[in-house]
């Protein structure tokens, strides 16, 4: 089974460069601090979901649309009782209401979702290799870079190893249908020592195959995937680059967008 | 001719340990030779691989170090590990954790980039060894998608494009099924036509006949060296590294008969030649056996696909299992035999038709509940190891199921015996090999006491006196009543210790019934990829009805001495 992010597709996005890509998701997240009224928010993030439909992500949202889910219900409900507005909505004891905070609460799970959204797109869009590079060519040091792609590299195959855990302690009798969370709780520790010891071993065997492969961090490498700067790039990063000043100009300027000033 | 590597008294001791892992090893390999290095779990076959590209001593830091490796006059322990690379390419047991990159070109493009070739030279060298692994046509595919001989395959070509002069490969076909071991044997074949050295360790006596040089090692030590014809008519010899005979030399030992014939086609023309026994036609097998209707186990019209894929993973699958069976499941990976296999304790549930166990269907039981009737073993043990004792870890299952003190103590104590793990009650799991990790697993099922014990290849990674020891211990539980169904990929095992097998390929049955009657048909087995042991082989040609060395020793000679008194 195929648990990696990256779909292999024949999109704009997939053909662009990765600098363009990770300087816009940037710029996409830099946008979604601008504005804290939920309208605002929602503009941004349905322009990035038409990206990310236009990239054919959909199927990597779909994978993790619990997490999207669980992001916007508990900011929704959490956000507001630790902000306060000026409209009081509604109050029990030292709970506390506003519709400000509200609207505030919901922005930020729009937000939240958006960031989420917004790293998919790159993920689903970009070869791990082209991140790597990207990041290198962008000056990041090799080893930082290298780092950073192996970890996400990484994830799909301990979600692998995870899911055999599972099965092979729910085969002992390890009762994990049980609804009581606390008795869950304790079924943590059958789960994790065997997670991290094959963690561990795979790393470690990651690592010799590495080194045998004749990889060394410091030392100069070529790039087979070399990533060029086309014309459109520099248009997409334009166009971008307008569109994060306008956003600016309007919080800063105009404060445009805002249920709550003097919060991000 | 050039000496590719030299070896001369090496010993390395790891960090902690008392005995040194290898013990004054001496040895040369001449440019393009071909070496097979075999012996028991422990011997120090992958140290002495590893020590070939100086990951011995480098990531063994605190280990004692004596000797020397040479590659082509080179001293291994004066280059880094990347400096190596370039000479000497080391493939690993485990193919998940040599592949890295998100393609296939990319895999192979990996160790290109490092040592810093051009663009255009990258690109050739891909052409030309996508062909040569037989990889055409995958080239951008996704390397997780692809079969596990072909990741093998892979592993092999990404080290091999960097034009190394030596190639050493550890274990390379232990975790394949018969068909990718075969496709990893043949790219072995191609490197040696290209005068490439190459060093591989490898379980099967068939693999060094025709190699140049063949050692042998037993606690660390080398204790035979040279031509393989030589120590592979040495049975106890081998045996006494945990070595498999060649079959047809144990025969031949066995009926006293000339010549240590090391192939099935080598043992067939010296019986002939020398007319040492007849051929019969074979006796008609019985193709079915169980029509019954008390069976515990029950598929019945059996679908499965996983969620969001769009093919079929199980096709109708229909079989009965009665209680006291020792059942082997056969076919090649990607063929359904796990995944029905884990339909058996509710791992996974069917898309449509019906597991019934006793009667009932798996999916209105409780996880819990099944456990108790259908213990199921992971094929690595290390997925489910967790508890700083043997004890607690075996008692796992007991506990959870909320049994009181002293039934855990005495059924812990009983696997434990059945295991043959007396006395590692207060032992770590975590520092036993992986033989006796591997029984630790199979205890901790046996402790719930399951009437149906399930195994996914049992014997992976184990030496063949172990695999003897693992299944000689299911015999027993078999006998004792329970149930054993293993998952497997050597044939020797299904042949003599099951007595029935379902052999799957392609998400169906394609053959279901009784172990000798399976084998007699090796047409319909070579469509699964599966070809029976070579004295099945034999035995099938003779006609004979025995599956093993000895029944076939006693068959022939039972013919004999008919033909004597008549």
């Amino acid at each position: 089974m195929n648990l990696s992010l990256y779909q292999d597709k024949d999109t704009w996005l997939h053909n662009i460069d990765p600098r363009t890509k990770l300087v816009g998701v940037a710029i996409i997240f830099i946008i979604c601090l601008c504005f804290n009224n939920p309208i605002y928010m929602a503009v941004v993030a349905l322009c990035v979901f038409f990206i990310a439909l236009s990239a054919r992500a959909q199927k990597a949202l779909w994978t993790l649309r619990y997490i999207l889910l669980l992001l916007v219900i508990f900011s929704v409900l959490l956000w507001p009782f630790f902000t306060v507005g000026k409209t009081p909505l509604w109050s029990w004891r030292f709970l506390r209401l506003t519709k400000e905070s509200l609207f505030y609460g919901i922005a930020m799970g729009i937000r939240l979702s958006t960031f989420v959204i917004a790293g998919l797109i790159l993920l689903s869009t970009t070869k791990n290799e082209d991140i790597t590079n990207g990041l290198i060519k962008m000056k990041i040091p090799y080893p930082l870079a290298f780092a950073f792609s192996t970890a996400l590299r990484l994830v799909p195959t301990f979600v692998g190893a995870g899911a055999t855990i599972v099965q092979a302690q729910v085969s002992r009798g390890l009762d994990l249908e049980s609804r009581n969370i606390i008795s869950r709780f304790g079924k943590f520790i059958p789960l994790a020592v065997p997670m991290f010891i094959s963690a561990i071993r795979y790393t470690n065997l990651l690592s010799m195959a590495l080194e045998s492969r004749g990889f060394s961090p410091g030392s100069p490498r070529t790039l087979y995937y070399e990533p060029v700067m086309k014309r459109r790039d520099w248009l997409i990063l334009s166009f971008m680059i307008i569109v994060l000043i306008a956003c600016l100009y309007m919080r800063i300027f105009l404060n445009l967008g805002v249920v709550m000033s003097g919060r991000l | 001719m050039g000496v590719s590597i030299s070896i001369k008294s090496l010993s390395f001791t790891y960090h902690n340990s008392k005995q040194p892992a290898i013990k004054d090893i001496n040895g040369e390999i001449k440019d393009g030779e071909f070496v097979v290095i075999m012996g028991h779990g422990g011997a120090g076959k992958s140290t002495l691989c590893y020590a070939t590209n100086g990951i011995v001593p480098r990531f063994y830091r605190g280990g004692e170090y004596r000797g020397n490796v040479y590659i082509a006059d080179r001293s291994v322990r004066e280059f880094s590990i990347s400096e190596m690379a370039k000479t000497v390419g080391l493939v690993f047991q485990d193919f998940e954790a040599q592949l890295f990159s998100t393609n296939v070109e990319l895999e192979i493009a990996f160790g290109l980039e490092n040592i810093g070739l051009p663009r255009d030279e990258i690109s050739r060298r891909i052409d030309r060894y996508i062909d040569f692994l037989d990889l055409k046509g995958k080239r951008l595919s996704d390397t997780s998608i692809l079969s596990g001989g072909q990741k093998q395959r892979l592993a092999i070509g990404a080290v091999i494009a960097m034009e190394p002069s030596v190639v050493v490969m550890d274990e390379p076909t232990s975790d394949l099924d018969p068909l990718g071991r075969a496709g990893v044997l043949s790219l072995a074949g191609l490197l040696r036509e290209r005068k490439r050295t190459l060093v591989m360790v490898d379980y099967d006596p068939d693999t060094p006949v025709g190699a140049d040089q063949l050692w042998l090692m037993k606690d660390g030590e080398i204790i035979g060296q040279g031509r393989p014809e030589k120590y592979l008519s040495d049975e106890k010899l081998l045996l006494s590294c945990g070595v498999m005979p060649p079959q047809t030399v144990s025969l031949f030992n066995r009926m006293g008969w000339e010549g240590s014939p090391l192939t099935v086609e080598a043992a067939k023309d010296l019986i002939e030649k020398g007319n040492l026994v007849k051929r019969r036609n074979q006796r008609k097998q019985k193709d079915s056996y169980f029509n019954s209707n008390n069976f515990f186990i029950e598929a019945r019209g059996v679908y499965f696909r996983y969620p969001n894929s769009g093919n079929d993973v199980l096709r109708d699958i229909n079989f009965g299992i009665k209680k006291g069976e020792f059942i082997a499941i056969l076919g090649q990976n990607g063929s359904g035999k796990t995944t029905i296999a884990k339909h058996l304790n509710r791992l996974l549930a069917p898309t449509s038709g019906d597991i019934l166990i006793d009667g009932k269907p798996t999916t209105r039981y409780r996880h819990n509940e099944l456990a108790r009737l259908v213990g199921y073993v992971f094929q690595n043990p290390d997925y489910q190891i967790f508890a700083s004792t043997v004890q607690e870890e075996v008692g796992f299952g007991l506990k959870t199921l909320g049994e009181d003190h002293k039934t855990i103590k005495r059924n812990v104590a009983e696997a434990l015996a059945v295991t043959g793990l007396e006395g590692y009650e207060h032992r770590s799991p975590f520092v036993l090999t992986k033989g006796e990790r591997q029984r630790v697993a199979v205890a901790s099922v046996l402790s719930v006491k399951p009437e149906v014990i399930i195994l996914d290849e049992p014997t992976t990674g184990l030496d063949y006196q172990h695999q003897r020891d693992s299944l000689e211990m299911l015999k027993d539980l078999n006998r004792k009543g329970h149930t054993v169904i293993i998952i497997t990929h050597s044939m020797w095992i299904a042949e003599e210790y099951a007595h029935r097998c379902i052999v799957m390929k392609d998400g169906k049955v394609l053959d279901d019934g009784e172990t000798r009657s399976v084998f007699a048909h090796e047409q319909r087995l070579s469509q699964a990829s599966l070809i029976p042991s070579p004295i099945v082989r034999l035995s099938n040609w003779l006609g004979a009805d025995a599956m093993t060395v000895e029944g076939l020793a006693e068959e022939l000679k039972s013919y004999e001495s008919l033909t004597v008194s008549g």
